[in-house]
């Protein structure tokens, strides 16, 4: 019996750690969904035009190779649902930058690049975002590790959108991500020191407690300039 | 002479196969943390603010059990012929209780966050895991095994030790000196 012992001892953390691995395949996203749950926010987005759009340039370039017009805004937030996996996506752009967060509550991105000829192309860690500007919404494929989804991010307004929140505490950078759609869905995740959980649900407007340290989430304008240089 | 050869019987051979299978524990645990995609999420202990905090205090009751552990081992070799009935199943149980407290840590770690070797706490810390259930699995595959040399036990039941307190101090120290001392 004694001898056996330390066998019995390493199953059963065996069949713990086993136990715990079948409990988590099985447990459900955490997703904070609040609100109406119409996934297809797409339709019913109230579309603001960016700033500068210039969407169509339907005036025919006249004779030489006149500058076209960039049909890039300048300004514009985009958010949407991630087709095939129910996480959520923003992409902010701002003269020609571009920044994106995708999170389902469990993996998180945070990518950064350019927006020109219509377009963005953004990279993060182990992820990619190609995505066509037009049309009132940002349509394209993004790319974490090795899984690829589709997406279609309508144009959104305050207080929808992308915010990022970073704190430094004694020496532990804290950065966390939220995504707000117009019908209420919000996900977010907050990353400290090579670990990271689900946020805290952030209500525009306020602040968010992490561990009794205080998050102010900024819009893209704060931040942009910051990830992108 | 005769005491001679009593004492030959001991050997290092036996010891070969518990540190095999720890060694492959160990690399095991740390490929697949390598390897595997970070889930971001992973189903722990509940009553805590988060897996941060669950994974600070279970870390933490390891940490103190494992002092129990060296406590319970020391009067247990010790020459003082003072050894209680309790003291083997004190040091047994209190063991096992440390083990099991640290599963879902690592559970956590592995499955969610995988090995990161980023920053040096967390790769000092990824690392040190690996290396804690190695010896661990190490030292339980040696416990029933006859004729290993009289350092066995203490030399790896120490490893372990220092380990899981290397463990405590990249992790729970860290937590609880950086964020505070809360569930």
């Amino acid at each position: 019996m004694s001898r056996l012992g330390p066998f019995y001892t390493l199953a059963a953390g065996a069949v713990v750690a086993v136990a715990l691995g079948a409990a988590s395949l099985k447990a459900a996203p955490t997703f904070q969904q609040v609100g109406a749950q119409d996934t297809n926010a797409a339709a019913a987005a109230p579309a603001e035009s960016p700033p500068a759009p210039s969407q169509e340039p339907s005036q025919q370039p006249t004779g030489e190779a006149t500058e076209a017009p960039d049909p890039t805004p300048r300004k514009a937030d985009y958010a949407g649902v991630v087709q095939g996996n129910g996480g959520l996506v923003a992409i902010a752009v701002r003269d020609g930058k571009a920044v994106a967060y995708f999170c389902d509550g469990r993996i998180e991105a945070w990518l950064k690049g350019t927006a020109e000829n219509g377009t963005v192309t953004l990279e993060g860690k182990d992820a990619l975002i190609t995505a066509a500007l037009g049309g009132g919404k940002a349509q394209g494929r993004l790319q974490v590790g090795d899984a690829k989804w589709r997406f279609t991010a309508p144009l959104v307004k305050k207080p929808s959108g992308l915010y990022r929140a970073s704190a430094a505490v004694r020496g532990a950078k804290i950065v966390g991500g939220w995504i707000v759609l117009p019908n209420g869905q919000e996900v977010g995740r907050v990353q400290i020191g090579g670990s990271g959980e689900p946020a805290p649900r952030y209500v525009p407007g306020t602040s968010v407690d992490y561990y009794g340290v205080t998050l102010r989430p900024e819009e893209p304008d704060a931040f942009i300039d910051e990830l992108v240089r | 002479m005769t005491h001679t050869t009593v004492l030959t019987k001991r050997s290092v051979v036996p010891l070969l196969v518990p540190l095999g299978v720890g060694a492959l524990v160990a690399v095991a645990l740390g490929l697949y943390g390598r390897v595997h995609a970070p889930t971001g999420f992973a189903v722990g202990v509940a009553g805590f603010s988060g897996p941060l905090a669950m994974k600070a205090w279970l870390t933490t009751g390891a940490a103190l059990l494992a002092i129990v552990q060296v406590l319970s081992a020391m009067a247990m070799w010790s020459k003082a012929g003072t050894r209680s009935a309790w003291l083997a199943p004190l040091h047994r149980w209190s063991g096992r209780i440390a083990f099991l407290l640290t599963i879902p840590v690592a559970f956590h770690c592995l499955y969610a966050l995988g090995a990161q070797y980023d920053s040096p706490r967390v790769m000092i810390h990824s690392l040190l895991g690996c290396f804690f259930y190695g010896v661990f699995t190490a030292k339980m595959l040696s416990l029933p095994r006859r004729g290993l040399p009289g350092w066995t036990l203490p030399v790896l039941g120490g490893l372990v030790f220092t380990a899981l307190i290397g463990l405590w101090l990249t992790s729970s120290f860290w937590f609880f000196t950086t964020l505070g001392v809360r569930l």
